[in-house]
């Protein structure tokens, strides 16, 4: 087991080496320059453009350019924001509880009332409860976030003016406000971003569970276990469910780095102060610096859940790490 | 009913839920609770622009936008402010800030006598020596290209004694006032000039700024808020709104639902389509304020042949198919549709920010048969009665290149399409991510840009686009004579609003350009403040100045 441990942690490292060298140069060859930008609602002189360009290091051939990013990367200096002024992993650090915060708790929502769901309805195949919670997950997955979004901040925020409308804390608070109360605060404001989030990833798991738990449930050992005398109780969650695990497991690791950089709409529409809005605009403002950061934020959250989700099935199945 | 038997009646497991949910439930109603109680003399402006780092001499490149500036105006005062008419010639449209008076010694000499109550936020005295330190660190290229460039004309700047400095000029010019008091605001040296100023931008004065405004630096939470409060001893007079809090949303959308669902308590601008001024207007607490804008927007033709620089355009090159393009848009229907009745077609490059729009020229109205005529002139006919003009079997066919972020021009670009269309000119467009778009604009690799300028309240800035040599002339105009009277309306000779307004009419008449669009923003400002102004050179810079309706203030108390 360690030797594979070990070959697949060399694995991840060389992966995310290459999409480092392949985002640094993909980034450079993509039309649109980070300082014409600045140029283009005020005139700029070109003395100003150069003295910008050789702050940047912009006046560099690429291959010294991808040099003195990796040398800073292996310092931890990931270089200063062109549109921010400020060291890319101070914003970063800055920015990346919000989004943990928001897409932990999508994922903990998500992997725990969607798993259920899942299991529930296929337990109870073709009952009026089934039928009921296919449509509501087929409607949830069906409807666009940014629209949900859009919807659920306009009717509770502003319309019934139930939660906050956008945010993720309020400003004139008290300072002198207990732990509780400004948890309180940031937790009503994460609920309409959370719930945005949840009913379209919720309706996924559930659709995935079900199906899964549909074809372990047909397996003859189940007919076997209940045949034994086992309780349904028993039957589903120790038997079947343990089985049934593995398409959600891949689902898992899919969704996990999808909720630092797919929440970019519903980070917009709610104001929420996440990684997604900042690298969204990185892109629009082609801010090499912090791009290079948020990408290889994602890079790495994209390696490390491949990793751990085979980790996982390893753990689950012998067959995996012996085949 | 006495809860105590209520709950002894209930099943243990069933008691423990309801005190979990009661202990969940409890700060999340005490929060709610506490945002209905907000202090009654703050303010929240809701705005999409983030201050990053508001500081004077560091606003460079990316750092040089609005959400800096607004911030900025609050904490540091500069030696003076434009006055009402935003008149940036000569010495007289000017209000004291931090100097209280100037006075010219000769063409190319100005002092400013600093107002001995001025302080900074720690108490410091404001002195002779903080102006000097700060603008000697603005004409600096490597600290700061675009300050350095601004201040270009300006040859030193001395101390006499503690409160009085001098500026002295390379040339004499019109906006010599403009130039030493309104683009940088003093820093204070006795906190800065022992760092070396590469390290300026990391050191904790970035995080902990102090400055000599009306509001002092509190605290910023990246990403959400900025918050200020009032210094109660400012010596222009204490501040009646206490605490100002800056919060970022840069969705439009996000923006309004925060005004309207009462967290925020102001707006700028208010985004169009118009249905979102209904929006706004429905909602009786909020009171709407026009502000002369900064933007202009137009059509640049380009005069130079895309695919090679050094031919002319083959159809843009003559100025009777421009001129036509002009005379076929109804541009005062195209603003109407985008902006209602917060827009105005502009005479020339101008925004309404620009004193030189005053007594400037109407601009021409709409005249399709005159439009279809000069085209017929230049031999374009619709041979194969297709609706699509051609000469020598060739279509008039251009492209006009946006970017696709823009929902005003994206909005606008369909109707001129549809216009032109009547006249037989078929119009492609091309919707390209900002920085491709900006990249081909730079490189004059265009038939017809859509683009859109802020413009500082110096019309100065006109050299970089409209005159030959200018640094943002991407469509290879040129006119020799505009050239000089921008020159010589800059240096002053005679009249500068005559001599402007000749240029304008120059610019016009060679159709470089078709001029779509002066709007003026809409702010939403909630009815407790009273004493409301805006200014249109930044936002926010009156605050000090607002109040609170006493009602309000005993209704919204804790």
């Amino acid at each position: 087991m360690s030797g594979w441990l070990v070959r697949r942690a060399l694995q991840a490292v060389a992966t995310f080496a290459v999409a480092l060298a392949l985002l640094f140069l993909l980034m450079r060859a993509a039309p649109g320059d980070p300082l014409h930008r600045l140029s283009a609602d005020r005139p700029i002189s070109a003395r100003e453009m150069e003295a910008l360009r050789a702050r940047y290091g912009l006046d560099q051939p690429v291959g010294t350019q991808l040099a003195a990013f990796v040398t800073g990367l292996v310092r931890g200096d990931l270089g200063v924001s062109i549109e921010h002024g400020r060291p890319v992993t101070t914003l970063l650090a800055e920015r990346l509880p919000a989004t943990m915060l928001l897409g932990g708790s999508v994922l903990l929502l998500n992997f725990t009332i969607g798993l259920w769901l899942g299991v529930r309805q296929a337990v109870r195949y073709g009952q009026r409860e089934d039928r009921w919670l296919t449509t509501l997950s087929l409607t949830g997955y069906a409807m666009p976030s940014f629209w949900l979004g859009l919807v659920l901040a306009w009717l509770i925020g502003v319309e019934w003016r139930l939660l906050p409308a956008a945010g993720m804390q309020d400003p004139l608070l008290s300072s002198d406000s207990s732990l509780a109360v400004r948890t309180g605060d940031v937790l009503r404001h994460l609920v309409l971003p959370v719930l945005t989030l949840s009913i379209v990833s919720i309706a996924a798991t559930m659709r995935y569970q079900r199906a899964a738990m549909l074809e372990v449930l047909r397996l003859p050992y189940i007919v076997t276990a209940r045949a034994k005398g086992l309780s349904q109780r028993e039957v589903t969650w120790r038997h079947a469910w343990r089985n049934a695990l593995f398409p959600v497991i891949t689902l898992f690791g899919l969704w996990l780095p999808i909720l630092v950089s797919g929440s970019v709409f519903v980070e917009a529409v709610f104001a929420w102060p996440g990684l997604g809005s900042l690298a969204a605009n990185a892109v629009g403002s082609r801010d090499y610096p912090l791009l290079m950061g948020a990408s290889l934020l994602v890079a790495a959250l994209v390696v490390a859940s491949g990793f751990m989700t085979d980790v996982a099935y390893a753990l689950l199945d012998p067959r995996v790490r012996l085949g | 009913m006495d809860m105590g038997k209520v709950t002894a009646l209930m099943p243990r497991a069933r008691r423990i839920d309801i005190l979990v949910a009661l202990a969940t439930l409890t700060p999340l109603i005490e929060a709610a609770a506490q945002a209905n109680r907000r202090p009654a003399t703050s303010i929240v402006i809701v705005t999409g622009g983030q201050a990053t780092l508001p500081i004077p001499t560091l606003m460079e490149g990316g750092e040089n936008s609005v959400g800096n500036l607004d911030v900025a105006d609050q904490l540091f005062l500069r030696l003076a402010n434009l006055g009402p008419k935003l008149l940036t010639t000569g010495d007289g449209d000017f209000v004291p800030a931090l100097a209280s008076s100037w006075t010219r010694r000769d063409s190319i000499t100005l002092t400013f006598d600093l107002d001995r109550r001025a302080r900074w936020h720690d108490g410091t005295p404001v002195t002779a020596r903080d102006v000097l330190f700060t603008i000697n660190r603005a004409k600096s290229s490597a600290i700061a290209p675009r300050l350095s460039e601004l201040l270009r004309q300006v040859v030193s700047v001395t101390a006499e004694g503690t409160h009085r400095v001098v500026f002295r000029y390379a040339r004499p010019y019109a906006e010599q006032l403009y130039d030493a008091t309104f683009h940088v605001a003093p820093l204070p040296a006795h906190l800065l000039d022992s760092l070396p100023p590469e390290q300026v931008a990391r050191a904790d004065f970035v995080t902990n700024p102090v400055g000599s405004g009306p509001y002092r630096w509190v605290r910023n939470v990246p990403g959400q808020f900025m918050e200020l409060a009032a210094v109660p001893d400012h010596f222009l007079g204490k501040p009646k709104v206490d605490r100002v809090i800056f919060r970022t949303a840069i969705d439009a959308s996000a923006r309004l639902n925060l005004l309207l669902g009462g967290q925020a308590d102001a707006m700028d601008i208010i985004p169009p389509p118009p249905d979102n001024l209904r929006r706004v207007v429905a909602d009786t607490t909020l009171r709407l304020i026009s502000v002369p804008s900064s933007t202009v927007g137009y059509l640049l033709f380009n005069q130079r042949d895309p695919k090679n620089r050094a031919r002319p355009h083959p159809i843009l090159a003559d100025i009777r198919v421009r001129r036509a393009i002009r005379l076929g848009l109804d541009r005062g229907l195209l603003v109407q549709a985008v902006f209602g009745p917060h827009g105005a077609v502009p005479y020339g490059p101008v925004s309404q920010l620009l004193w030189i729009r005053r007594g400037a020229p109407a601009p021409e109205p709409a005249n399709v048969a005159e439009a279809r005529l000069l085209l017929a002139a230049t031999g374009w006919g619709d041979s194969d009665g297709d609706g699509t003009l051609d000469r020598g079997g060739r279509p008039l066919r251009l492209t006009l290149s946006l970017p696709n972020t823009s929902g005003v021009r994206r909005q606008m670009a369909l109707l001129v399409q549809e216009q032109l269309r009547r006249i037989g000119i078929q119009i492609e467009l091309q919707q390209l991510e900002f920085p491709v778009w900006n990249e081909r604009r730079s490189a004059g690799n265009f038939d017809v840009d859509f683009s859109a300028v802020s413009q500082d309240a110096s019309p100065s800035g006109l050299t970089q686009a409209w005159t030959c040599t200018g640094g943002s002339n991407y469509a290879g105009y040129c006119d020799r004579r505009v050239d000089s009277l921008i020159e010589a309306a800059i240096v002053g000779q005679g009249d500068p609003s005559e001599i402007w307004h000749e240029a304008l009419r120059q610019i016009e008449e060679g159709a470089p350009a078709t001029f779509l669009y002066a709007p003026t923003f809409v702010y939403a400002v909630n009815r407790r403040y009273r004493s409301v102004t805006i200014s249109p050179q930044s936002s926010w810079i009156t605050l000090w100045k607002w109040s609170v309706s006493p009602t309000a203030v005993s209704d919204r108390s804790e």
